[in-house]
Formats: C-alpha cells, sequence, structure tokens
C-alpha cells in the first residue's frame, strides 16, 4: 500500500515539476500504447453534453433583462490617461497593510503583502512588502556608486551606466523577512494570511552576478566574507561568506521587469536568492571584502533566534521550506458543500519545492497537490488540489517538502524544539479550520487555528 | 581562520564496506555503501552519499546514512554539530582575539555540496576570467569617508587618543537619544530599551518573550559603537557634531547603565575614565552573555514524509492526535470571532496607505 502511494507521488512530481517534459512523456506513453490508450477505451461514448450540465438540473433560470450600464453605453477613457497604468478603481483594497503596533514609527516598520489576494507567483511592484530601518531614500541614480574594496586586488567603483554593461541575468525568486509568521510565535493572532505570511513576496529580478563584480576586483585570498552596506540611513549591512555571495547572489537594478521600486532599493540592490531579506542590501554602495564577520547589530542583536534555554542561534541565513494554503484562507467564506479547488504558495530557500501535501483532517491523512506554475528555485510555486467538501468542520494544512528531502513540520513540534522566544523563522505549517456549514452562526467560516 | 580545504579527502572512500545499504528516499533504488568514517563519526563519502540520493542533504535517511542512525536530531544533535569535521557543522575556528570566544565565525556546512560547487564553478576554478574593465580604479584611502565598518575584533575603531570621559558621554546621550530610550537606556515612548535586566529563560511557552538588549543579549561590546555611529540618532544618523569621540562617550555610557566588567575582577566603568577603543576593547571580552551562541544548525527537524494514517505527534491536537484541540485567536468585543478585512483590530482603513508613506 505504502509503495503504491510513493510511486504515485513520485510519477505526479515528476510530471509536474516539468511543464515540457510532461507534455513529452504524454506522448510517449501513447506511442507505447500503455496507461492512456486503455483509458480512452473505457470511456467510449465521449464527451456528453446532457450529463456535463446535470449539476444545474432544477435550478430556476434568470428571467431578468440584462440591463447595459455605462461602460456599454458611453466610450470609457483615452489612451494615456494613465501614463503609468493603475489597477481598477474596484481593487482598492488589495493593497500592502501594517500593524502600527508593531512599531513605534513607520521609518522602522514593516507592511505585509496581500498574499490572499494575489495569484500566480509574481508580486506587483506595489503590492511587494516593505522593510525599512531608516525610512526609504530617494536616490538619484546619476549620483549613485557601487564601490568593492577591502582584501582585493584592485579597488573599484561602478556608475549605473557601468553596472549595466556587465552580462545581465534574470530570476525569480521569492524574499522573505524571517520575521514572516512571527505573530504565530505565542499563539494565533489575526485571521488573515497577510499577517501570517505577508512578509514576503516574488518578483522577477534583472540585475549582475555577484561573482562577476568580485571576480572584477579580485578577491585576495585571506578575503572570506564580504560585508555590504547600503546608502541609506541606516547604512544596513551584513556579512556574507564568500562562497554564499559566489554561489547565486546577484545585484539588481531591475524587478518585473522595470527599475526597483524605490522601498525595494532604487537604484540598485543585493539579491541573496534563499536568504533572509535583510542580507539583501537595498541601496548598496559598498561592498567590503573581509577576513572575519562584522558581528553588526543586524546579526546580532537582531534576526538571531533566542533558543527556550537561553542560548541564541546566529548567522540564520536560509529560510526553510514552507508553505501555506491561500485559498480558502480566512479571509474567505466557503459558499457551502461541494468541490473546491485549494490553492496556496509553497517555497524553499534551498532549492525547489518537491511535494506539497494536503490535509483536511488536521494532519492525519495526506493527499498530494499539483502545482499550477512553474516550479522554480527558491521561488514561490503555486499548488492546488481538488476537495470535495462534504460541509462538515475540517482542519485545512498544507505542508512542503523540497529538493532537499526537507519536510515541514507541525507546530507543536518546532515549538518544542525551539520554544517561543525565537521571533524569527516560525515555518511550521498553519491550520485553517473550515466551520461545518451547518453551523448557525458561524457556518462556513474559516478561522487561523494552532495546535 | 577559516580554511575552505576539506581536510577529509585523504580518506580513502573505498576503503571499508559496512556490508549495509541505506535506502536514501522515497522509492529510490539508488543506494550508497557508507565507507570509512571521519573519526569513526561521519561517513567520509558524504558527497557520494549525497548526490546518490539527488542532493536530498536534508532528507532524514541520507543524515542517518551520512552522521550514523545514533545521530540524535534537535538540540541534543548540536553538540556533534560544532565539530568542524562534521560535514553538517556550521561551526569554524574562533582564532581572533576579540573576545573570550573570538569573533565567532559560521560557515556553510560542507554537506550543502551544490553551494560549494556552485562557489568553485563560479569563482575558485574559474581560470578563463579576464576582467572586462568596466568599472574605475579608486583608492582605499579616497574610500575612507565612506568606510565606517567596525568588525567583531575592533577592526576600524578610531586611534585611542580618540574619546571622552562615561560622564561627558552621559551628558551627550541624554541630549541626543533619551528622549527614545530613556535616560538611563530604560527606553521610552515604545522604542527599544538599551539596558534591561531579563532573563532570556521563560518559564513557559505563552509567557511573554524576554526583551534582548546590550547587556542581557549582545555578543559583542564594539558591534554598540559601530551601530549607534552608523544610524543613531534615529532622525540624524551618523552625526557629525557628536563625532567619534562622542560616539565612544555615548558607548561608554551605555555599557556602564549595562553593568558590563572590564576585567576578571568585575571592575565597571566609572564617571571619570576616558572612554576609547582601547577600554571598549576589554569589555568586548566581557559581555555577559558571549558564551551563549552557536551557528545555525537547522534543520534540526527530520520528519519522514508520512502520507496515510500519521502518528499523533504529526497530528493536530499537540499530541494528542486529536484535531480538534487547538487554540483561537482573540475575539472581537462581542465575544464572536475577528474575521475578514472591516474587522482586523489596529489595521489602516482601506485606501489609506501606510502612515507617512
Ligand atoms: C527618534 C527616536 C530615536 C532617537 C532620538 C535615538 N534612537 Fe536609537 N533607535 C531608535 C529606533 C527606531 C531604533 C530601531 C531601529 C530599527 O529597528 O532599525 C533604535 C535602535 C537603537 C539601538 C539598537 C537597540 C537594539 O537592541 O538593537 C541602539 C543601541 C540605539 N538605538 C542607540 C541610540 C543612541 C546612542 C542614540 C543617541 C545618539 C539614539 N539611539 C537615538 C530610535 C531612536
Amino acid at each position: 500500500m505504502a509503495d503504491k502511494i510513493e510511486e504515485k507521488v513520485a510519477l505526479q512530481t515528476e510530471n509536474s515539476r516539468n511543464q515540457g517534459r510532461r507534455a513529452f512523456l504524454k506522448g510517449s506513453a501513447a506511442v507505447a500504447g500503455g496507461v492512456v490508450f486503455s483509458q480512452v477505451a473505457q470511456s467510449s461514448s465521449g464527451f456528453d453534453a446532457k450529463k456535463a450540465v446535470a449539476p444545474y438540473a432544477g435550478q430556476p433560470e434568470l428571467t431578468e433583462v440584462l440591463q447595459d450600464g455605462p461602460a456599454r453605453k458611453t466610450l470609457g477613457f483615452g489612451v494615456r490617461k494613465y501614463p503609468y497604468g493603475m489597477p481598477s478603481p474596484f481593487e482598492k483594497e488589495v493593497q500592502r497593510r501594517t500593524l502600527e503596533w508593531l512599531t513605534p514609527d513607520s521609518m522602522a516598520s514593516i507592511t505585509m503583502s496581500p498574499i490572499h489576494q494575489l495569484h500566480g507567483i509574481i508580486t506587483p511592484n506595489g503590492l511587494h512588502f516593505e522593510r525599512f530601518h531608516g525610512g526609504v531614500p530617494t536616490i538619484n541614480p546619476d549620483d549613485h556608486r557601487l564601490v568593492i574594496h577591502g582584501l582585493v586586488e584592485r579597488p573599484l567603483i561602478f556608475t549605473m551606466d557601468d553596472l549595466k554593461r556587465f552580462p545581465s541575468i534574470s530570476r525569480i525568486h521569492f524574499v522573505e523577512c524571517p520575521a514572516n509568521g512571527a505573530l504565530e510565535w505565542k499563539g494565533v493572532q489575526l485571521n488573515s494570511v497577510q499577517w501570517t505570511h505577508g512578509m514576503m513576496s516574488c518578483v522577477e529580478y534583472t540585475g549582475v552576478r555577484l561573482s562577476d563584480l568580485l571576480k572584477e576586483a579580485g578577491i585576495k585570498p585571506e578575503g572570506k566574507w564580504i560585508i555590504p552596506e547600503g546608502a541609506d540611513a541606516s547604512g544596513l549591512s551584513r556579512s556574507l561568506p564568500v562562497e554564499l555571495a559566489m554561489d547565486d547572489c546577484f545585484v539588481a537594478y531591475a524587478q518585473n521587469g522595470e527599475a526597483l521600486r524605490r522601498e525595494q532599493g532604487y537604484p540598485i540592490r543585493l539579491v541573496v536568492p534563499g536568504c533572509e531579506a535583510n542580507m539583501w542590501i537595498k541601496y548598496l554602495r559598498r561592498i567590503m571584502v573581509h577576513d572575519v564577520p562584522m558581528q553588526e547589530r543586524e546579526e546580532t542583536s537582531k534576526y538571531t533566534e533566542l533558543m527556550p534555554d537561553g542560548t541564541a542561534q546566529r548567522f540564520s541565513w536560509y529560510m526553510e521550506a514552507n508553505s501555506v494554503i491561500t485559498y480558502p484562507s480566512p479571509d474567505f467564506k466557503m459558499q457551502g458543500p461541494g468541490k473546491y479547488y485549494v490553492r496556496g504558495l509553497a517555497w524553499s530557500g534551498r532549492g525547489k519545492v518537491a511535494h506539497v501535501d494536503i490535509s483536511t483532517d488536521g494532519g492525519r491523512n495526506w493527499k498530494e497537490a499539483h502545482f499550477t506554475s512553474p516550479v522554480l528555485d527558491k521561488a514561490w510555486t503555486r499548488f492546488e488540489w481538488e476537495w470535495e467538501w462534504d460541509g462538515s468542520e475540517a482542519f485545512l494544512m498544507s505542508r512542503v517538502t523540497d529538493e532537499t528531502g526537507y519536510v515541514q513540520p507541525p507546530m507543536p513540534q518546532m515549538r518544542n524544539l525551539e520554544g517561543t522566544n525565537n521571533v524569527y523563522h516560525r515555518t511550521a505549517m498553519v491550520t485553517w479550520r473550515v466551520h461545518a456549514w451547518e453551523d448557525e452562526k458561524s457556518g462556513g467560516l474559516v478561522e487561523n487555528v494552532q495546535y | 581562520m577559516y580554511n575552505t580545504k576539506q581536510t577529509i579527502v585523504a580518506v580513502s572512500i573505498a576503503a571499508l564496506f559496512t556490508g549495509s545499504a541505506f535506502a536514501m528516499s522515497n522509492n529510490s533504488d539508488k543506494t550508497v555503501e557508507v565507507s570509512e568514517k571521519i573519526d569513526g563519526k561521519y561517513a567520509a563519502n558524504y558527497v557520494e552519499i549525497i548526490k546518490n540520493a539527488d542532493g536530498k542533504y536534508l532528507d532524514k535517511t541520507v543524515i542517518e546514512a551520512i552522521l550514523g542512525v545514533e545521530a540524535t536530531h534537535g538540540r541534543a544533535g548540536l553538540e556533534g554539530k560544532l565539530d568542524p569535521e562534521n560535514p553538517y557543522s556550521a561551526e569554524v575556528d574562533d582564532s581572533i582575539d576579540g573576545g573570550n570566544h573570538g569573533n565567532a565565525q559560521c560557515k556553510i556546512p560542507k554537506a550543502f555540496v551544490e553551494v560549494h560547487e556552485s562557489a568553485a564553478a563560479n569563482y575558485y576554478n574559474d581560470d578563463t576570467f579576464v576582467a572586462r574593465g568596466f568599472g574605475t580604479p579608486i583608492s582605499e584611502a579616497a574610500l575612507e569617508v565612506w568606510n565606517i565598518t567596525v568588525d567583531g575584533d575592533g577592526k576600524g575603531l578610531p586611534d585611542p587618543s580618540v574619546g571622552m570621559t562615561v560622564e561627558e558621554g552621559g551628558e551627550l546621550y541624554v541630549k541626543f537619544c533619551s528622549m527614545c530610550h530613556g535616560e538611563f537606556g530604560e527606553g521610552a515612548k515604545g522604542y527599544l530599551p538599551l539596558a534591561v535586566e531579563e532573563d532570556l529563560v521563560t518559564s513557559s511557552f505563552t509567557d511573554p518573550a524576554p526583551m534582548k538588549s546590550v547587556g542581557n543579549y549582545w555578543p559583542y561590546a564594539v558591534t554598540l559603537f559601530d551601530y549607534i555611529r552608523r544610524t543613531m540618532p534615529f532622525w540624524t544618523p551618523n552625526a557629525p557634531y557628536i563625532g567619534d569621540a562622542g560616539y565612544l562617550g555615548m558607548t561608554g555610557y551605555i555599557l556602564q547603565s549595562n553593568y558590563i566588567p572590564m576585567d576578571d575582577e568585575g571592575t565597571e566603568l566609572s564617571d571619570d575614565t576616558f572612554f576609547n577603543s582601547e577600554v571598549l576593547m576589554k569589555m568586548n571580552k566581557y559581555m555577559p552573555n558571549q558564551g551563549n551562541w552557536f551557528c545555525d544548525h537547522r534543520p534540526v527537524i527530520h520528519n519522514v514524509r508520512c502520507m496515510n494514517n500519521c502518528p499523533d505527534e504529526q497530528v493536530g491536537g499537540n499530541g494528542t492526535g486529536d484535531p480538534t484541540q487547538y487554540r483561537q485567536a482573540r475575539t472581537l468585543p462581542d465575544g464572536t470571532l475577528q474575521y475578514n478585512v472591516p474587522q482586523r483590530l489596529h489595521e489602516d482603513k482601506p485606501g489609506v496607505g501606510h502612515a507617512g508613506m
């Protein structure tokens, strides 16, 4: 029994991991005269239109005449009314939000992306989450410079034009504050995926490989760390081991096809795929190559994890694999028993997502979801799973397994090992309680609960 | 010092076959014999084992094959992970003279072979690289105005002739900092305190998390000087009217408020101590919490991907296996659960962006 399931799981994954390859596999199966043919033979009658519409049987028909409104009867607005296009006014509720009580002012604060209102795997630039330590500067790119110095053969200074002359790369990556999910360490706080998982976004970055820039300056053998620094009021710095810098980091000047937004580091930021967002230094102006780490405030006082025995973990670079169901989630109400396409996001700082499984009974039994987006390295991956809801109380959970073999743990297990004073890296599963449809007061509500 | 050369390649991989095969992962028919162990503890052929498991270096069976089935995970497994020979260790030598534990360095564990291979290909082994010449050379001296980095060993600190007495530093602090951080570092208006006496261990998971600050948490004193010169006072960072001497004096005042000693006898700063980089480096060795840090050794949880009838500890109900045993969020004043946009607490009105944006 167990073997069979695993076989099916492996097959599904292969199929969903690579869209191009799936088409190929299907084709070859048909040629080989295998499973595909026999299935076709069984349903020889083909598509039956009467059967297809059966669920509508007995429903009253609408008889009112459809009235044409102004959209049909008058001309709409002309070109270039908005030289830079804006979302429809009907989408005005879709916005990043903050909790005022989190920080004493807005210059060292955070907003969360409306994860439950996003589709696919790309976050629009205007909805990208924000995290500042000294407010947002407005920097003229003509005046901006990047220097690489320290333990290098030849300190160099680059203009924006210089940087854009280098070979470019474009990559889709998620960027996540390690405090994402922090509100949930001590228990459940609020009913929205925007608050539980909104301190992250996923965009396409374009820029220059950091390894190209560092090689250009010629790192000396003693240079084991790089210390990037921002040009803003916080002068944010972190220490990155040179292996990490040479692996897949780059200096980005564009996000989603246009220049970076100021909130995300205009004119340039560091991209450290899979790692804590605070390492992705914004307004990047200086990279010092050094022999030891710096022990900056953001890698000692903050962004370190206090354990239950009073010891603390430092240099927690990678973001653990994580997943969340965005639909249904607490911002939605169920519309009655029936079919639902459970959707959500999965991501891993250590590579690609391999499997996402869904449970409706609080984690006892799991079914594998399939992917509706490309499966990319260190990027959001969109999953979906067909669920026949019978209207009874359900406990929805998603669990990711990444390509390194890491399986997302349940919350009690993480709490028992890491305590609840940690603040950062709360990456265990969350649970959405779907209230029974029959429940008089709350039928169909989706509630954030915690084990 | 951090040495990138792997010291264990000399161990012969084919030397010893235990005869036992380890199944690597879901339904994989690939198995790898564990060869000789480093120090009798860790499989020397860990790279081979990981590659044969399709790179699943965090898979429970792979970790067990490399570290041994007796390898404990979670916090108890930390001890073994502090051994630099352990492929999963994030720790390297603390050989710098900054504090009593040195300027602790962490590294990317050797078991994360992909990162190391990528770095090798992009950098160490790239002998064909020819500079493009797109940048402009600049002298280190010209960069001095920008270089404000002080590292954990104190490199980058001002000359010992620069400084002021702790009392003078305190006067500056009261003038420029106390409105937000309190006269004695107790915090004000919701801004962070800079001196607290809280215990870092709480008795229950539901207790409020302890406040972490300079005296009870920070591992390095030099960080304080670097940070306040870099970013404070919040509205006018790196202020010339405070200057290096002023930032050093305020550092002294904050360290004094945290009762940090500067020698084995526990001598504390007095008001007329001339606080300079030398005094700061002495105190850098006596930060009370310095010994309580370890490098990232996550993941500490290695679960198997269970699909059916999973064990109770994996199921809702916090170990009971009963999914209806859960905790809920706070409720609205009338006792009903708060849901959806208009009911969320303390949020911006729809249509209004972030205050101050
Ligand atoms: C306007 C209020 C304000 C003033 C004035 C101010 N600070 Fe701050 N301070 C802050 C804020 C806000 C933060 C947190 C910044 C962040 O999170 O990025 C902070 C953080 C700090 C920290 C780090 C605390 C920790 O636990 O990580 C120190 C140390 C500090 N300030 C020292 C000073 C000193 C010294 C001065 C005077 C030169 C000063 N501050 C003036 C608002 C202020």
